[in-house]
């Protein structure tokens, strides 16, 4: 009677193992691997045209004696009015089912930034197939299926070289930013403006997308990251480059290394800083219905070039430099929040920091927080610090 | 006289181990015995006659299992008496000449006189000489085992970089002595006993007394009591008649052929049997953790042995979750592969013709064919078989294309990592395991393996050896044995006892007698 009970059990227990776990297995070269995913605008009609880099593994350079001619990637472009229908629709076309997970970038086209990209970025958070961490970069004067199309040098997977491309220089040169799909969706649907990193392309794709292009030293088509895109509510409102570009991101507190050519003396821009550390703390009041935003920068570099005659054992000659060095940063950074204050967009988020440490007084001005934000002032106050300057005491200099 | 030769009927046709008195009837008695042992050539019966006394004297004994030197000295003492004893000149009466050679020509150090027929078997096939006199219903039975054993040489199956060279070998009374060697302590206890019907084999339990648990040697001596078999040819046999759970895939004794292993485990508080016949001593209770140490980890520094003990629990891990983790990866949990090493696979599994698992089961299989090829044969052509096996087969399945090389390195991985098991049987037991985990993980995936390792792990903790349980001392929890399971903690610091059943803390002797200095 005992046993026939424990057997009965058993029997449920086991029954109910089948119910849950794992039911979709997938052998792996049944797997089509998404290595990037880009979306365009139709012009006209609505839709989208969703286009994706997929990994093709024996052609990949991690493959012992690759002999294949074949590209080490391929790409699909589908139509429709849905990104998740693309995704399906390109069964059609792919020999293999997409897989998602993997997915390393996800381009957005100048055209459908322009036109607010917030429709397509649902997915990426309410399916399970695709991923959040997926590095966010828009295609600049092109679309992004072309940007997807183009092979890279070194990197068999375009893709994957994008994204480091793009953590890369926002490493040490510290112009743009490296942003996730979950960034992203958190700026959007925070309400303020934002930035992403740009992406464009130098040549054509008819040549980019040869293999052929990579056997010479320089390719023929290239691909670079360049400027920040502008988000004002959901939409790409204009482009930003060069100081003003670094300034947004000094403000935002994303340096994490760059360099700053300092003028020294006679010579302009003739000693190189690399900067290491630098971080940013901004605090905003309000004062007569304006606010008033206090930034204040701790940057520290090293000195790593020069190339004027600067006595460097002096230390008046140091503190001079610093001194130059807080003028250039306060420099990119007024620039940086003149562009904001004159698009009337706060991309730095500072009604953040006014909403957190004022909640009531913000409920008064979020609705017109731009117009606002673009008549308040400015208080910077930057400090530099020199921390070394390199194995060399002296600059090179020829015997007269 | 009619019921003498009633009786001499009954002893010839009767079971020869139905006891009855010896008749004192020189060829009576010869004749019982070598039909007890049905004329068998090794029996060997020298007739001596005296030369000044009447009684024949027969001496008994059985070729190879005694020492011959030490037979033949025997009997050259027992029969020269005579010449060079006055006393000896005088003797006449049989009874005379069994007292005097009983009292003044043996020289053996175990002697006896048995009167029972039966009782001369067992002591001619334990390697004794027996001495009849005509006339005397009695016989001499004096200890000189011997002939031709292996001797003490070096542990084949558990070595060690330091420590003892000794193993057991095959002969109960070597085994026994060489524990004592190492414990010259009055407490250490050997209790023998006979078991198995037919091979009458010897067995002895060794335990220290006042350390060893009371409960669970009065448990370990009832199994034993309880064992009704023929036959006993190896401690293999009374480790499956004893162990409390038949169904289950570990081993809840331990067996080692090391006597400082033994040694160790008897100051635990352990009980070793002995079983005369084999190498292989066992050891009970026997925990989980028992068969990941080694007696090694205490002679090599405690950092050392801490690192290495913690390398083969995570061996063991991998020799039992290896393939399967790679195989539920591959077929579930893609998203979970890091990019460049997913790409990699994908183009190594690029053109394999069957799933991860089939390719999984497949290497398995094919490692163990080679490994139990590798065993059975001499020792030379096995060396050529995991040659063939490993570099040939490995090698041309993955160029064939057939199998991927990544399943190659995992199940190679796998098959090195069980190898650092110091234990063989539970090494085997995760070998049986990882098929079964296998299979699970290419139905369910990392479900399946978690469920099962979950059902593993409760199984585990409702071992028991010999009342002992199983994963102690981590489930029940016994924070002061935590210096000694995972981790070995530096010597100083273990200075209690490891607790087998839920007693009182016992204090190490050392520890004890240098806080009674200081008091």
């Amino acid at each position: 009677m005992k046993t026939k009970h424990l057997s009965v059990l058993v029997l449920f227990v086991l029954l109910s193992l089948n119910l849950a776990g794992c039911w979709n297995s997938r052998e792996l070269n049944e797997l089509a691997i998404v290595s990037g995913i880009g979306i365009d605008r139709v012009m006209d009609t609505g839709k989208l045209r969703v286009t994706f880099q997929v990994v093709n593994p024996s052609a990949t350079t991690t493959t012992q004696g690759a002999s294949t001619n074949q590209s080490p990637i391929s790409i699909y472009t589908v139509n429709d009015r849905t990104v998740f229908g693309a995704l399906r629709r390109a069964s059609k076309q792919a020999t293999r089912q997409l897989f998602f997970a993997h997915a390393q970038l996800l381009v957005i086209g100048e055209s459908l930034a322009e036109g607010g990209m917030k429709d397509v970025l649902d997915i990426f958070e309410r399916s399970h197939e695709l991923r959040l961490n997926t590095t966010v970069l828009v295609s600049r004067d092109t679309d992004a299926e072309s940007i997807l199309k183009v092979l890279l040098p070194q990197e068999s997977v375009p893709s994957i070289g994008l994204g480091k491309k793009a953590e890369n220089t926002s490493k040490v040169w510290g112009e743009t930013p490296q942003v996730s799909v979950f960034e992203t969706i958190k700026e959007i649907t925070g309400g303020g403006g934002f930035t992403i990193s740009g992406v464009r392309m130098l040549g054509n794709v008819e040549e980019g997308q040869k293999k052929a292009s990579l056997e010479q030293t320089k390719a023929e088509t290239s691909i670079l990251i360049s400027g920040q895109a502008v988000f004002n509510k959901g939409k790409l409102m204009n482009w930003i480059d060069g100081p003003e570009a670094r300034g947004a991101q000094w403000i935002l507190d994303k340096i994490y290394e760059t360099n700053l050519n300092l003028d020294s003396g006679d010579q302009a821009k003739a000693i190189a800083v690399n900067v290491v550390f630098s971080k940013t703390k901004i605090k905003v009041e309000m004062r007569d219905g304006l606010p008033i935003f206090h930034i204040r920068i701790n940057e520290e570099g090293n000195l790593n070039e020069t190339q004027s005659a600067v006595n460097l054992s002096q230390n008046h000659e140091i503190r001079k430099l610093e001194a130059e060095m807080e003028k250039l940063t306060k420099k990119e950074v007024q620039e940086a929040f003149q562009a904001a204050q004159k698009a009337e967009c706060d991309y730095f988020n500072l009604g953040n920091e006014f909403k957190r440490v004022n909640p009531a007084e913000w409920k008064k001005v979020e609705k017109d927080w731009n117009q606002i934000f673009a008549k308040g002032t400015l208080e910077l106050q930057v400090h530099a610090f020199i921390r070394a300057t390199g194995m060399r005491v002296t600059p090179l200099k020829a015997p007269e | 006289m009619a019921a003498q030769t009633k009786e001499k009927k009954q002893s010839q046709t009767a079971d020869s181990n139905i006891s009855s008195p010896l008749s004192g009837n020189l060829e009576d008695d010869l004749q019982h015995i070598r039909q007890g042992l049905g004329n068998s050539m090794d029996l060997i019966i020298r007739h001596f006659k005296m030369i000044n006394a009447d009684p024949q004297v027969a001496v008994i004994y059985m070729e190879g299992l005694t020492d011959k030197e030490f037979v033949d000295d025997f009997i050259s003492h027992a029969m020269s008496f005579q010449s060079v004893s006055e006393e000896g000149r005088k003797l006449s009466t049989s009874q005379e000449v069994f007292h005097y050679i009983k009292e003044k020509a043996l020289t053996p150090g175990k002697s006896q006189s048995l009167t029972d027929r039966s009782g001369l078997f067992e002591a001619l096939l334990s390697g004794n000489t027996l001495v009849l006199v005509e006339g005397v219903p009695e016989a001499l039975s004096g200890d000189t085992s011997g002939g031709e054993v292996r001797p003490v040489s070096e542990a084949g199956t558990q070595v060690s970089i330091r420590g003892s060279k000794e193993s057991f070998t095959e002969t109960i009374s070597v085994n026994i002595s060489l524990v004592r060697r190492r414990i010259k302590n009055p407490d250490l206890w050997v209790e023998p006993m006979k078991l198995g019907a037919v091979t009458q084999t010897n067995v002895a339990i060794m335990y220290i007394h006042g350390i060893a648990d009371e409960d669970v040697l009065k448990k370990l001596k009832e199994k034993l009591k309880e064992i009704r078999v023929d036959s006993i040819l190896e401690s293999g046999y009374i480790e499956q008649l004893i162990e409390g759970t038949v169904y289950t895939p570990f081993p809840t004794l331990y067996n080692t052929e090391r006597p400082d292993s033994v040694a160790g485990n008897l100051l635990d508080g352990r009980i070793a049997v002995f079983v005369d016949g084999t190498p292989f001593v066992l050891i009970a209770p026997a925990t989980f953790f028992m068969f990941f140490h080694t007696v090694e980890d205490y002679y090599q520094r405690f950092d050392i042995s801490t690192l290495i003990r913690l390398l083969r629990f995570l061996c063991f891990l991998i020799s039992m979750f290896g393939p399967a983790i790679f195989v539920a990866a591959l077929n579930f949990h893609q998203e979970m592969i890091p990019t460049p090493l997913l790409i990699n696979l994908a183009s190594q599994r690029e053109g394999v013709p069957f799933p991860a698992f089939v390719e999984a089961l497949m290497m398995e299989v094919t490692f163990e064919i080679i490994r139990e090829a590798g065993i059975r044969l001499p020792s030379p052509i096995g060396q050529t078989v995991s040659i063939i096996g490993g570099l040939v087969l490995g090698q041309a399945a993955v160029q064939a294309g057939i199998v991927s090389p990544a399943m190659v390195i995992v199940v190679s991985l796998t098959g090195i990592s069980s190898f650092t098991t110091p234990a063989f049987n539970m090494a085997l037991s995760v070998r049986f395991l990882r098929f079964v985990i296998v299979i699970v993980a290419a139905f369910m995936g990392l479900y399946g393996i978690a469920i099962l390792a979950l059902m593993l792990v409760a199984h585990l903790c409702s071992l028991r050896s010999l009342g002992v349980p199983y994963m102690s001392p981590l489930g029940p929890f016994d924070p002061q044995a935590q210096k000694d399971t995972l981790i070995r903690s530096p010597i100083h610091f273990m200075k209690i006892r490891p607790r087998l059943a839920d007693k009182s803390i016992a204090r190490k002797k050392a520890d004890k007698d240098r806080q009674g200095n200081q008091a």
